[in-house]
């Protein structure tokens, strides 16, 4: 779809959002917080029809960041959506893999490296970590040394 | 030794390689480099190998592996370390899934295993022919 269509479409959700950030070289963010991230993965890949491509996970100081990126193929515009998740005791998000069978993997790369609960994962197991790696160490988290 | 000196068959492990070097390695017996005329040959056991051809940084699930895979491999037997994280953990120094170079891996299992080193990121294919021609000379 067209720049100008996605903009006006974006705009159908922005109840559900926190903010949206228009970045150079055609990057959208959309920022909301981990409870509507389900809903808006649902908006964009469903109601929009924007293609998958990955989720990225990031560890900041005071919370952690989930990122899906979807990318428009006509106009090479890249739309991504930042869910926020406050509560860093026990990390949890809603999975996106009952809507999209291609998160499974990446969904549990991120579980094993940063220890995030994904729920309603139908397969949750360990991925890229070798068998004997220790249970509830998580490499990727900013505190861990070794 | 004189088993080493003609005709080598070698047997290729990747413990958690980026895949440059194992290019490089089928890239050997491509028409362009042909190391069958040498009679090297490349061979699906290590039961039948003369030589290991390993590759990557030891990653933490591929040390027991490759230590099994050593252990089989028929003695007298030359282990070639090709590249820079197979030779010393290349750029993965200090990473969280490392468990040593390979050669460290290796002499848990035999203190006085044979080790060659090609280094490169990836060693380019004439370099490795000249560091495996150097290393059964020396032998």
């Amino acid at each position: 779809m067209k720049q100008e269509e996605l903009n006006n479409r974006l705009a159908e959700i922005r109840d559900k959002l926190i903010g949206i950030e228009q970045k150079p070289n055609r990057r959208i963010f959309l920022l909301c917080e981990c409870e509507n991230s389900y809903a808006v993965n649902k908006f964009l890949f469903e109601g929009l029809g924007l293609r998958f491509v990955i989720v990225t996970g990031i560890d900041s100081e005071d919370c952690f960041e989930i990122l899906y990126h979807y990318a428009n193929d006509e106009t090479g515009c890249f739309v991504s959506i930042k869910a926020f998740i406050r509560d860093r005791e026990h990390p949890e998000i809603e999975s996106i893999t009952p809507m999209l069978p291609a998160g499974e993997w990446i969904e549990r790369e991120i579980h094993d490296i940063l220890g995030i609960g994904f729920r309603n994962h139908p397969n949750m197991r360990r991925l890229i970590l070798s068998d004997d790696w220790p249970e509830g160490v998580y490499p990727l988290r900013k505190e861990v040394k070794k | 030794m004189k088993a080493l000196k003609k005709s080598v068959w070698v047997f290729h492990v990747n413990t958690g390689a980026c895949n440059n070097c194992d290019i490089e390695i089928v890239n050997l017996l491509t028409p362009r480099f042909d190391v069958e005329r040498l009679g090297i040959r490349l061979v699906g056991s290590p039961r039948h190998a003369d030589a290991l051809l390993v590759t990557g940084v030891g990653t933490r699930q591929a040390a027991k592996r490759l230590q099994e895979v050593y252990r089989q491999t028929a003695k007298p037997c030359v282990v070639f370390c090709m590249g820079a994280c197979a030779g010393g953990t290349g750029i993965f120094e200090g990473a969280y899934h490392v468990a040593g170079p390979v050669d460290r891996i290796i002499k848990e299992v035999d203190p006085n295993a044979i080790i060659a080193y090609v280094p490169g990121c990836p060693p380019k294919p004439e370099a490795m022919i000249s560091g495996v021609v150097k290393a059964l000379a020396a032998i």
